[in-house]
C-alpha cells in the first residue's frame, strides 16, 4: 500500500512540479502511521463526520427552491410506494387477478393488462425496480468514480494521467448504442444491466472530484496540515472529502436519472430482464400489443408507466438542479451566511 | 602593563538578613588612552564597579579579587593610600549632580579643593587653573563664583567634570553623566568627552545605560548583567552585530540607534537572588539545560565572517554564553528553484540564495512582486524542496523533513486569509489541528492550549467563538487564527509570508504589533516576507532585499534604509511616497 502510494506521487508531472516538490509531497511512512494512529484514537471522528454531513444536508434542503422541494416530496412519495408496495396494492403484480384488458374501475383502479394483471400493482412494484437500479448504479459509480478521482487528483502522477485518459475514452463512447450492443450480447439480467450502466457512468463523477481534489491540494490550509505532518489519509478524510461529497451527491442524482432512463430504454427495446416487472418492461409489453393505439387500452396500459417514469425523472431533475445550484462554490459562498 | 586591570572581582552587599552579589567574577582591563563603556540595565553592577575602582564602596560591602592600578592593588590598599590615588590618578564624575556638590560653597572653591589637596597648589594658582578647566569643559568663568543651585543641570555636570579633571587624572570614571540631561546638552557633553579624550589623553570608563551615548564616545564596550560581563568587544561592532542575547535585547530597547525600528524591551526581570547558572537564564530565548546549572565564562568567540557591518578579521569579541553567543538557527546555502512554464522554459524564481538567521532574530525579506520572496519562504518552510542547495535548521540538515510536525520547529503563516484556514472547520478545530495530527496532549489539554493560543493572538476564547466556523470570521481574525495555529506548535522559527498584505491598514498594524510583541516575549526567530519596506523597517532586525530571485543586499535594517548600495534597494527606498513631495503634482 505504502509503495503504491509513494509510486503514485513520485510521478507527479501534471502540474509541472519538479523533483524537490515531489519529494516534499511524498507521504512518508511516518505520516501514514501517524494517520493510522489518529484514526485509531479518534474513532468517534466518523460520527462527528456523519453529524456534519447530516447538518449540511439539512442546510441544503433549507435552501431548496419550491420546485426542488416538490421534487423531494415526489421522490419521497415514490420511495414510499416502492417500499410499502404490498400494503398499497391489492394484488400480486404477476397474479392474474381479473379479466384481460379491464378498464380502470373499483376492482382494478388502473385496470389490467392483456394477461389480466393489475396495472397499479405493476406500477408500484415496478417503482422498486427503477429505484433499485437507479440508486445502485448511481451509488456504485458515483462513490467509486468519486473515490478514483479523489485518489488520482490528490496523488497525481501516472495514476492521474491513466485515469484521465480512461475518463476521456469512457466519455467519448456513444453510451446508448454501446449499451444496446452490450446488453444484447450479455444475458439480459438485472445485474448485467447494472454493470453496464456503472461502466458507462463512473467517469463524470471521477472527473469532477478529481478537479476538485487538484484545486484543493494547493489550498494553504492543506499545505499547512501537510507541514504539520498530516498524511494523505488524514488530509483526504478531513479536508478534501467533506468538500467533494456534495459534488458526488449531485453526480449520484444525475446518474440515477440516467440509469433509470437507460434501464427503461433497454427494457422498452426488449433487452431488459423479461421476468422483471419494471416500468420499461410494461412499456415494452404495451407497445408490443398489436395495434394498441387503435384501441382504448393504451389509456390505462401505456400511460401509467410513462407518467410514472416522467414524474420520477422530473423529481430527480428538480432536485439535481437545486443541488447543483447549492454546491456551486460561487453561489454557495453567498448563501453560506 | 595595563593601566587598570580588574581580576576576579567579587563584591557583595550585606544587609541584616542576606547578601546581594553586585559584581560577580569580573575581569576587565583598561589600556592607557582607551575609552571603555559599561552598559547594562539598572542594577547590573555598573556603578558599584565604578565605586570599587574609586575605593568608595560603603561599609556593608565585602569585596575580593583585585583591581590593579599600575600594578598596585586597590582592593587591598589602606584608606590613606587610596586617598593618594583618588582624584590624583583616578577621578569620578558622579551622576546626581545637585547632591554631590555642597550647596553653601562656591563653585570655584569646590573645584579647587582637590587641586589644593593633591597638587599642593596655592589658592590663586588653583583659581587660575579653574578658569582654564571651565574653558575646557565649556563653562563661562562668570560661574566660578556662583553657588551650585544657581547652575543648570548641564552646567553642574560640566562643573563636576571640571572638578574631576582638575588633577589631570589617568582614569576618568563617568557615571551616568548624561542620563538626566536633554538631548542637546547630552550631545555637547559627548562631544566634549571626545575632545577631552583626544587632548587630555586620559582613559575613561563610561558607565551608562544609554547605548547611544556609549556608541558616540567609547571605543570598547562591556555589557554587564547581574554583575557579570556578558559581552566585551569594540563598541561599533557590538552594536552592529551583538553576539549575546542580552546585548541584542539591550540594543533593541535603545531608541536612536536604529531610527526606524520600534522599541521592544527585554521581557522579564533580572534575577533578584543568587543564581547557580547563567544569570540571564530566565530571560534568554535560547537557553539549554546547562545554562541553569553552571555560569558561563567570558570567552573569546569568533564573529562569523558573514556578519554584516564587520570588517573581517578585526573583531575581538568575548561572550559569556555556553552556546558561544546567539546561535545560528537557520542556515541556507546555494538555494535554487525554477518553475517550468507552460512553454517548457524554466523560470528561475530563486537563484543562489544563501542566508543565515540567528536565534530570536527577525529578518525581513523585501522585494518587488515576483522577486522570489514567497518561493524562498516556501522552500525554507519545507512546502517545497530546493533544486540545489541545502538548508540547516537548528544544526540539522533538512531533507524534505517536516519541521512543523513537532514543537520547536518551523511554522509558516500564509498570505491569503481566506485560504489560510478551512472555512468549514470551527475555530477550535482549525487551531487544534496540528495537535490532533501529531497526537500531542490529551483532548482536554488541547482545548486549553487552543484557548491560550487564541488569547495570545488577541482573540476571544468563549465557547461561542471556538465553535464559530472560520468562514464566518473577518480577514484579520482569520489571519490571527492562522497565527494561533502556528504558535500552538511553539515554533523556533515563524515564517510570515505577506500575512498582512490583504488586510486593511488598521488590522494589518494590529496584527503586526501583536506578532512582534509575541516574538519579543517568546523569543522565536521570524522571517517576515513583505513588499513593504516601511513595515520591514519597523519590525525587523535585519533586512534581505531580493530582486530577480537573488538576495542582492542584506544588512542591519537601519543601514540598508539609510545607505542602500544596490540599484534595486535604492528603488525600493525611493518608492516610498512622501506626503510632502505629493504637492508637486499639482
Amino acid at each position: 500500500m505504502v509503495e503504491a502510494v509513494c509510486g503514485a506521487c513520485c510521478q507527479e508531472k501534471e502540474d509541472s512540479f519538479k523533483a524537490p516538490q515531489r519529494a516534499a509531497m511524498m507521504p512518508d511512512l511516518r505520516a501514514i502511521k501517524a494517520d493510522w494512529n489518529f484514526i485509531m484514537k479518534n474513532g468517534d471522528g466518523w460520527r462527528d463526520h456523519l453529524a456534519v454531513a447530516l447538518n449540511s444536508i439539512q442546510d441544503s434542503i433549507g435552501r431548496f427552491s419550491p420546485s426542488g422541494k416538490m421534487g423531494i416530496s415526489g421522490l419521497l412519495l415514490i420511495v414510499f410506494i416502492a417500499i410499502f408496495a404490498p400494503f398499497v396494492t391489492f394484488y400480486e403484480p404477476s397474479a392474474i387477478s381479473g379479466m384481460s384488458l379491464e378498464p380502470p374501475g373499483p376492482e382494478h383502479i388502473l385496470g389490467t393488462d392483456e394477461l389480466g394483471m393489475d396495472i397499479w400493482s405493476q406500477i408500484c412494484y415496478g417503482a422498486r425496480m427503477s429505484l433499485l437500479i437507479g440508486l445502485a448504479v448511481a451509488m456504485i459509480s458515483g462513490l467509486g468514480g468519486g473515490f478514483l478521482g479523489l485518489m488520482a487528483g490528490y496523488m497525481g502522477g501516472n495514476w492521474d494521467r491513466a485515469l484521465l485518459r480512461t475518463i476521456d475514452i469512457t466519455m467519448a463512447l456513444p453510451s446508448f448504442p454501446l449499451l444496446i450492443v452490450i446488453a444484447a450480447f450479455l444475458n439480459p439480467s438485472i445485474l448485467n444491466v447494472m454493470l453496464v450502466l456503472v461502466f458507462l457512468s463512473w467517469a463524470k463523477p471521477a472527473r469532477v472530484v478529481r478537479s476538485q481534489a487538484l484545486a484543493m491540494k494547493k489550498q494553504q490550509y492543506i499545505i499547512s496540515a501537510r507541514l504539520h505532518g498530516a498524511g494523505p489519509v488524514y488530509i483526504i478524510r478531513r479536508h478534501i472529502m467533506p468538500e467533494a461529497l456534495p459534488l458526488i451527491f449531485v453526480s449520484i442524482l444525475n446518474i440515477s436519472s440516467y440509469a433509470i432512463v437507460a434501464e427503461s430504454g433497454l427494457a422498452f427495446l426488449g433487452l431488459g430482464d423479461p421476468t422483471s416487472k419494471s416500468w420499461g418492461m410494461m412499456l415494452h409489453y404495451a407497445t408490443s400489443f398489436r395495434s394498441i393505439y387503435f384501441t382504448p387500452y393504451w389509456q390505462w396500459w401505456l400511460m401509467p408507466p410513462l407518467i410514472a417514469l416522467i414524474f420520477l425523472l422530473l423529481c430527480l431533475a428538480f432536485i439535481g438542479r437545486d443541488m447543483e445550484r447549492i454546491v456551486d462554490p460561487r453561489l454557495r459562498s453567498r448563501g453560506g451566511q | 602593563m595595563s593601566l587598570l586591570e580588574i581580576r576576579g572581582l567579587f563584591i557583595d552587599y550585606y544587609s541584616d538578613r542576606d547578601a546581594f552579589r553586585a559584581v560577580d567574577d569580573l575581569n576587565l582591563t583598561l589600556e592607557r588612552g582607551e575609552v571603555i563603556g559599561l552598559a547594562g540595565e539598572s542594577g547590573s553592577g555598573k556603578t558599584t564597579l565604578g565605586l570599587a575602582i574609586m575605593g568608595l564602596l560603603p561599609d556593608n560591602v565585602r569585596s575580593s579579587g583585585s583591581i590593579l592600578f599600575q600594578g598596585e592593588d586597590l582592593v587591598a590598599m589602606q584608606d590613606s593610600d587610596k586617598d593618594r590615588i583618588r582624584w590624583r590618578h583616578i577621578a569620578m564624575v558622579f551622576q546626581n549632580s545637585l547632591e554631590v556638590l555642597n550647596p553653601v560653597i562656591r563653585m570655584v572653591d569646590q573645584v579647587s579643593e582637590p587641586m589644593i589637596e593633591h597638587l599642593g597648589l596655592g589658592k590663586e594658582q588653583a583659581r587660575a587653573r579653574c578658569v582654564r578647566l571651565f574653558e575646557q569643559v565649556g563653562l563661562d568663568s562668570v560661574w566660578l563664583d556662583a553657588y551650585p543651585h544657581q547652575l543648570s543641570g548641564g552646567m553642574r555636570q560640566r562643573a563636576l567634570l571640571a572638578m574631576a579633571l582638575s588633577c589631570d587624572p589617568d582614569i576618568l570614571i563617568l557615571d551616568e553623566v548624561t542620563s538626566a540631561l536633554d538631548a542637546f546638552t547630552k550631545k555637547e557633553i559627548s562631544d566634549l568627552l571626545c575632545r577631552l579624550q583626544k587632548t587630555a589623553d586620559c582613559s575613561m570608563i563610561l558607565i551608562s545605560h544609554d547605548i547611544t551615548f556609549l556608541s558616540a564616545v567609547s571605543t570598547r564596550m562591556a555589557v554587564l548583567y547581574a554583575g557579570r560581563i556578558m559581552e566585551l568587544g569594540a563598541t561599533s561592532e557590538i552594536i552592529n552585530y551583538p553576539m549575546h542575547p542580552y546585548t541584542r535585547g539591550l540594543i533593541n530597547s535603545t531608541p536612536g540607534i536604529f531610527l526606524y525600528r520600534d522599541l521592544w524591551g527585554i521581557p522579564g526581570e533580572a534575577p533578584s537572588g543568587q543564581v547557580r547558572g547563567c544569570p540571564f537564564f530566565g530571560r534568554c530565548t535560547q537557553r539549554v539545560d546547562l545554562c541553569s546549572r553552571q555560569p558561563p565564562r567570558l570567552l573569546p568567540v569568533r564573529v562569523p565572517a558573514s556578519a554584516e557591518g564587520m570588517t573581517v578579521g578585526s573583531s575581538e569579541r568575548d561572550v559569556a554564553c555556553h552556546l558561544g553567543g546567539v546561535v545560528t538557527l537557520l542556515r541556507a546555502s546555494g538555494l535554487n528553484y525554477s518553475y517550468r512554464l507552460s512553454d517548457g522554459k524554466l523560470l528561475d524564481a530563486v537563484k543562489d540564495v544563501s542566508l543565515d538567521l540567528r536565534e530570536g532574530e527577525v529578518m525581513a525579506v523585501v522585494g518587488q512582486t515576483g522577486s522570489g520572496k514567497s518561493t524562498l519562504a516556501h522552500m525554507l518552510a519545507g512546502v517545497m524542496g530546493s533544486d540545489v542547495g541545502e538548508i540547516f535548521f537548528d544544526g540539522k540538515k533538512m531533507n524534505g523533513d517536516r519541521y512543523g510536525s513537532g514543537y520547536g520547529g518551523i511554522q509558516i503563516v500564509f498570505q491569503d486569509p481566506a485560504s489560510s484556514t478551512s472555512s468549514r472547520l470551527s475555530v477550535l478545530d482549525a487551531v487544534k489541528e496540528p495537535l490532533d495530527i501529531n497526537g500531542l496532549h490529551s483532548p482536554r489539554e488541547r482545548i486549553e492550549l487552543v484557548a491560550s493560543a487564541l488569547s495570545s493572538v488577541g482573540l476571544p476564547t468563549t465557547d461561542e467563538f471556538l465553535r464559530r466556523h472560520c468562514g464566518e470570521l473577518s480577514g484579520g481574525q482569520r489571519q490571527r487564527v492562522a497565527i494561533a495555529r502556528a504558535l500552538i506548535m511553539r515554533p523556533k522559527l515563524l515564517i510570515a509570508d505577506e500575512i498582512t498584505a490583504s488586510l486593511d491598514v488598521s488590522s494589518a498594524a494590529n496584527i503586526l504589533r501583536m506578532l512582534k510583541g509575541l516574538q519579543n516575549c517568546r523569543g522565536f526567530a521570524m522571517i517576515y516576507i513583505t513588499h513593504d519596506l516601511m513595515i520591514a523597517l519597523k519590525a525587523s532586525d535585519r533586512i534581505a532585499v531580493m530582486d530577480g530571485g537573488r538576495i542582492i543586499e542584506t544588512g542591519n535594517s537601519h543601514y540598508v534604509m539609510l545607505y542602500p548600495r544596490q540599484e534595486a534597494t535604492k528603488r525600493l527606498v525611493g518608492a516610498r511616497i512622501h506626503k510632502s513631495s505629493g504637492g508637486n503634482c499639482i
